[in-house]
Order: structure tokens, then C-alpha cells, then sequence
């Protein structure tokens, strides 16, 4: 049986500041997407860390149709369409296959890097099973980063997996009868796929507001082989309404507020990032999650009695799920006794 | 005249539902006169995208069967008036790949009318929009692009006031009578009906000669069929960058050679070199990677490839550092940093000048009421 030693990796070293950040495009201008895209800044990023030996493969969403207009792209690496639910399999499928051809000795032996990407709708809700199941095969390297703009954005706006309580979406209209028509709650995914996967040596959160942060997971992600996950929080300016230039400041809030923590887990053990470490450290204060709501016009619709009950729910989060270790699961009280 | 074809093109998301009640209301209107009609948004453009130009119709017709043979179209290819509503589309639009930099009054029949919505004059607009072969009019409305979310709508009635002066500019369209008919049933509002009315007075015509415009030749590319496509529909990716244009040094992306976004922008960065730390920030958080890397070490952002979004502007932490101002103050596309290079004080100079039209952002985050107050200074 193989192990994971065995595998050909690359190994990037994390980028020591933001000068020594590579100066090349792997993917450039000229993509039909949004005023202050954040997805888009997120490809760009991505692709940054990952350097010039990177295949990508992306299921549908935005970062699919807006980005390759009819015959053109702005990819500068090889990159692969592929369906909403599949990013996990067209991934897999790549590395075992790029695997198979430079054993046969059809291809020159050197380790290349795969990136499978979907959005939330792509990954959280449709795609899972096979992200899921992509996760169990540690044989494989390949990382699935999953953008999360949290709507189907692309197809302008339906409620995800990952939509937030109570947003305004084109399912989700706020009427004068009831006001709130989201009544889920955001997905713990990233808490999910590293709890329940162990094969896989590598989870963590992100935002591209912390773009260095953000470029070091990708390449410590694609460094320590094997099967991957990274999630990305994404604002969007047209889905959750507000002006493109505050796209860096909302990734900001969404982690200053609590609502999105940045964290890594890395053989099961957990790591907090930048401001979530400083929270549960108690270095620094949540700010109060109106702060973050209040910009975006997806919540114009809220009340106070709605802003108080959004924090509620926050503050349970932390409680329940974040503090004690990103998954709400406990022992029973006394019962180790 | 049997067959009546109304554009209005805007700015995806932003304008999206002040386009869908201008649509709506010429064909409300119409009705009133017992024509028949039927408003669309043309379908390549969704879903639309925050700022990429987008376009909505309106077609009038006097029975069914003249109104279906015009709908079974993708759009019209000639229209009666064009609505460009805001100013800056007066440089042109690209709204996809291949498609090339359209003229804003490409479709315009002869002695058609495009409607500009601006705080500019004509005279100032006319250099922006390129030259027709045939004459026509332009009709300026005063007033700011009218810029909402998707969720919340900016109701400044802007939409009332280019409805309003529709019977001014294309009278066989509808009467002013239909029009406020049409405003009272669908919208209930008689300060909407008002607004219409003072449009129809205040609203300013002018005739466009045929040698008046911008004389550049709009870029073109020729969109590749199905038979001159790669086997198994490979496209080539774009190049890896190399030096600054010129230089030894600096890098400066390849980019998709085949849609530039430019005409996203309604607003442009301009940097003030002599403040720039070179933190690397604008740069590096900027989505359409439009910064090149000046062989000194300077961002310098490239202006065929920038769409606006002002990203750079919020992340730059040295004051007036990077300021977002004005696009339609300016009539090309070149460099900041070969300016600055040059001539340094006639740099700063003309940064001053162009910050001066610093317009306010109008498309900022949205509560219910806020424009209340901007709308009647607007209709007063």
C-alpha cells in the first residue's frame, strides 16, 4: 500500500511579507466579472501561491461563466471547466490521472499541483458528497478550495447552504407579512470536512481581505499533500449590496464581528489566525456583528429585534461551536465519570 | 411607422431596476394609447454584473403581428431612441468578449434621439460619442447616474424624468396624457407623475450633425465560428508577463486581449506617485489584476484593463495616495507613471485638476429612506 510519503510534492515555503510575494500573473485581466470582485481576487491570489506548475479545475458558478466568456479566458495555467456538483471528483480524477501518466512514463515525473475550486452552491450544498469522498483518498494531491460568496451568485442570487440568517435573496425576499425568509443558519463546512475526515491533513478558513494569510494557506495546504480543503469567505458586491470599493473592509468586518473565524486545522490539531486568535485569546473584543450588517443592503430589511437576534446566534457560535474547537460536539456533562 | 424600438443601456446590477421601469412604462404608456408592446432585457447580459454595461428594451407596436415579427430578435438593429443612463457609457460599451467597443449610438436610426442622463452639457458629451454616419439628436436630462443595489432601489424618479421626457423627444412613442396615466395606475404617486411632467419641460434637444464626435475607430475583433475553433474547443491561455513596456525591469501581465472591462468604469484611479510608499496593497488586492509593476517599483494602474471598483482607493493607507475621480474627464487610456516620469510638476498639476471633479460615491451601501432627501433636490 502506498503512503503519502512516497508522493511528489511541492514545497512552498509561506511568502515572508507582502514584498516577497510573487510579482506574476497566473490569472490576469480581462474576466466579465463584478466591480470589486472578491472570487475573482481570490483566483488571483490562489494561483499566485501556487505558482506556475498549477492545474485548475472549476465547477460552475461565477468564477466559471464570468471568467471565460466565449472562447477567451484569463488563465495563464491550464484550467478545466467542470460540473456544479463535481469539483471534488474532476479534482481527484486529475491527480490520478497525472499520477497514472508519469507512471507509465508518459509524462516527465515532477510533482504539479491541482486546484479544484467551486463556489458555495458548487461545493457546500451540491458538491459535498464528492468533496467528501475526495477527502478519504490520501494517496492524491489536491486541494478543493471552495468560494464562498454565500448565494448562488452567479445565476444572481439564491439562497445557498452558506447564506446567512435572514439575508435578502431572490428566495428569500423580504415581504410586509414576513420579513424574515431565511430562517437557517450559515453551514459550519470547514468544521465538518476536517472533523470527519481523516485523511485529510489539511483544513483552514480564509479571507482575501488577509491576502498574505490567505496565499500561505493555499501553499501550505498544497505542501502537505494528500487531499485538501480551504474555505474562502467572499464578499459580493452585487449580492450583498453594497458599493464594490468596501469588498477588503467586509472580508475585515465578517472577522472582526465573529461572523467568519479564520483558523487551520492541520493533523486534527486547531490553529486560530490573525483577529479570531486575538478573540479567543480575549486580546481583542467581537465587534458587534450591526457593524457588519448594517453595510449591506442584503440586510436593509432588518430590525433591531433582527440585529439582536443575529448576535445571539453569533455569540452561541462562539460558545458552542468556536471556543470549544470549531465543532459544537462535547461530552456529556460528567459522563466521563 | 408601425414598429417603435426603444434602448435603454445602463449599468449592470446598479441600474438594472430603473431600466426595468423605464421598459415598463414606455409599454404602459403605449398601451394607453391602444398600441400594443413588450419591454426585455437582453439575454446575453445575464446575469449581469456590477458595472459591465447591460441593455434592456422597449418595443411599441400598432397590432400583435407587427410587435412579434420585432421581438423574435436578440435586439433590435436599429433603434428610435437610445437612453444611455449615465454619462459615462458615452464612451462606448463592452459589454462581453469579442464584442468589441460599441458606440452608444450605434443603433440609432436617422434623426433618432439618444437621452443622456448628466450633469454635463451636450457640447461637453459630443467629443465622447463617436461619429454617426447619419444625423440625429441629443437629449440631455441634469442630473447624477442614478446608482442602486440589487435589494434596495435608489427612488430618485430618475426613471420618471427620462419616461417624462420621452413624449418630448419621440412624440408618435406616446402623449404626455398616456404617460400619466400610466404613471398614476402602476405607481400610485403623484410626485412621480410631476417629476415626469417638469421633464418633459426642462429637457434639452440638440441636433448632432453627422462630422460632430469622437472620430476614433472603435476596436473590433472578429469572433471565431464553429469551424475555426481548436480541436476539443481548446483555448489558448494567455501568456505569462513580461517587463515593463520599455524597460528592463517591472513586469506587466498578459491579459485577455479580447474584452478590456474598461467601459465598466465610471470612475478611474489616479495616483499620486510622489505619496505612494509602494506597500504593495493596491496592487496586490486589486480583482482584475490592472496594477503593472513600474521597473522603479511603483503600481501603476493600467487603464485599458481597470473597471473602477475603487478597491485600490479604500486599501491605500497613505492619505490621497490613490483617489478615485471623474472618468469622463478624460479622453484616453494612457500610463500615470510614464506621465509622472516626464514631468513631475506638470504631473501634479494635472492630478490636482482631475481630483478636482472627485465625484461623491453614489452607490454606497443602502438603507431604506436614505435617498429621500437627494430626490428633491433632484425634482425641485
Amino acid at each position: 500500500m502506498e503512503t503519502q510519503a512516497s508522493m511528489d510534492i511541492q514545497k512552498l515555503d509561506s511568502f515572508k511579507g507582502v514584498k516577497r510575494v510573487t510579482v506574476e500573473e497566473y490569472f490576469t485581466s480581462g474576466h466579465r466579472t463584478c466591480q470589486g470582485c472578491e472570487s475573482a481576487l481570490v483566483m488571483k491570489l490562489m494561483v499566485k501561491a501556487a505558482g506556475p506548475r498549477t492545474i485548475v479545475l472549476g465547477s460552475t458558478g461565477c468564477m466559471y461563466v464570468a471568467n471565460t466568456t466565449y472562447y477567451t479566458t484569463p488563465w495563464v495555467v491550464p484550467w478545466m471547466h467542470t460540473q456544479l456538483g463535481s469539483s471534488g471528483s474532476a479534482g481527484l480524477g486529475t491527480a490520478a490521472g497525472l499520477k497514472a501518466l508519469m507512471r507509465k512514463g508518459k509524462m516527465k515525473k515532477e510533482p504539479i499541483n491541482v486546484i479544484a475550486f467551486c463556489g458555495d452552491g458548487g461545493g457546500i450544498d451540491m458538491g459535498l458528497s464528492a468533496i467528501s469522498a475526495t477527502l478519504m483518498h490520501p494517496q492524491y494531491n489536491l486541494l478543493i478550495l471552495c468560494y464562498d460568496n454565500e448565494s448562488y451568485a452567479n445565476t444572481d442570487i439564491q439562497v445557498s447552504g452558506a447564506s446567512p440568517w435572514g439575508a435578502n435573496t431572490t428566495f428569500s425576499p423580504p415581504g410586509k407579512a414576513h420579513r424574515i425568509m431565511h430562517t437557517r443558519w450559515k453551514k459550519n463546512v470547514a468544521g465538518m470536512l476536517a472533523a470527519g475526515h481523516p485523511a485529510c491533513r489539511y483544513v483552514a478558513t480564509v479571507c482575501a481581505s488577509y491576502a498574505l494569510d490567505m496565499m500561505n494557506k493555499v501553499r501550505k495546504a498544497l505542501s502537505t499533500g494528500g487531499p485538501t480543503f480551504i474555505h474562502s469567505l467572499d464578499p459580493c458586491p452585487k449580492g450583498w449590496d453594497y458599493d464594490p470599493m468596501y469588498s477588503h473592509e467586509l472580508g475585515e468586518l465578517a472577522i472582526e464581528a465573529g461572523i467568519f473565524p479564520l483558523y487551520e486545522v492541520e493533523e486534527m490539531k486547531l490553529k486560530f489566525y490573525g483577529k479570531t486568535k486575538k478573540i479567543v485569546e480575549g486580546r481583542l473584543k467581537r465587534r458587534p456583528v450591526k457593524d457588519y450588517l448594517s453595510r449591506q443592503g442584503r440586510f436593509a430589511h432588518f430590525t433591531e429585534e433582527d440585529i439582536d437576534y443575529f448576535q445571539k446566534k453569533t455569540d452561541e457560535m462562539w460558545e458552542k461551536w468556536i471556543l470549544p474547537g470549531v465543532i459544537p460536539i462535547q461530552p456529556e456533562k460528567d459522563g466521563g465519570k | 411607422m408601425s414598429t417603435i424600438a426603444v434602448e435603454v443601456i445602463y449599468r449592470g446590477i446598479f441600474q438594472k431596476t430603473m431600466a426595468k421601469h423605464i421598459t415598463r412604462g414606455i409599454v404602459l404608456a403605449a398601451r394607453k394609447e391602444g398600441k400594443v408592446g413588450i419591454a426585455f432585457g437582453r439575454y446575453g447580459d445575464s446575469p449581469e454584473r456590477n458595472g459591465i454595461p447591460a441593455k434592456q428594451f422597449a418595443i411599441v407596436a400598432d397590432n400583435d403581428e407587427e410587435l412579434q415579427g420585432s421581438i423574435a430578435k436578440y435586439e433590435p438593429t436599429e433603434v428610435d431612441v437610445a437612453i444611455a443612463v449615465d454619462d459615462a457609457l458615452c464612451k462606448g460599451v463592452e459589454s462581453w468578449a469579442w464584442y468589441g467597443l460599441q458606440p452608444v449610438n450605434k443603433l440609432l436610426k436617422e434623426n433618432g434621439t439618444l437621452i443622456v442622463t448628466t450633469t454635463q452639457s451636450a457640447e461637453e458629451l459630443i467629443p465622447h460619442i463617436h461619429k454617426k454616419e447619419l444625423p440625429y439628436n441629443l437629449a440631455v436630462i441634469k442630473g447624477k447616474a442614478s446608482f442602486s443595489g440589487l435589494w434596495v432601489y435608489k427612488n430618485d424618479h430618475t426613471d420618471m424624468r427620462v419616461l417624462g421626457a420621452l413624449p418630448r423627444v419621440a412624440p408618435h412613442l406616446f402623449g404626455s396624457p398616456a404617460l400619466e396615466s400610466a404613471i398614476r395606475e402602476e405607481w400610485k404617486d403623484e410626485l412621480k407623475v410631476a417629476s415626469a411632467e417638469k421633464s418633459f419641460e426642462r429637457v434639452q434637444i440638440r441636433k448632432v450633425k453627422p462630422e460632430e464626435g469622437n472620430p476614433e475607430i472603435p476596436y473590433s475583433f472578429t469572433m471565431p465560428g464553429w469551424k475555426s475553433m481548436e480541436e476539443g474547443l481548446v483555448v489558448r491561455a494567455i501568456p505569462l508577463g513580461s517587463h515593463f513596456p520599455g524597460h528592463d525591469g517591472g513586469y506587466r501581465p498578459e491579459r485577455n486581449p479580447y474584452f478590456k472591462k474598461f467601459t465598466t468604469r465610471t470612475m478611474r484611479p489616479v495616483v499620486d506617485f510622489s505619496k505612494c510608499t509602494k506597500c504593495t496593497l493596491c496592487w496586490l488586492q486589486c480583482p482584475d489584476s490592472c496594477f503593472d509593476v513600474t521597473p522603479d517599483g511603483y503600481y501603476d494602474a493600467n487603464m485599458e484593463a481597470c473597471c473602477g471598483c475603487g478597491v485600490c482607493e479604500a486599501v491605500c493607507p497613505v492619505d490621497k495616495c490613490v483617489t478615485m475621480v471623474d472618468d469622463t474627464r478624460f479622453d484616453n487610456n494612457n500610463g500615470e507613471w510614464e506621465m509622472w516620469k516626464k514631468d513631475k510638476d506638470g504631473y501634479a498639476t494635472w492630478l490636482a485638476s482631475k481630483i478636482e471633479h472627485r465625484p461623491e460615491r453614489s452607490h454606497g451601501f443602502h438603507h431604506r429612506g436614505q435617498y429621500e432627501k437627494e430626490r428633491i433636490e433632484q425634482t425641485d
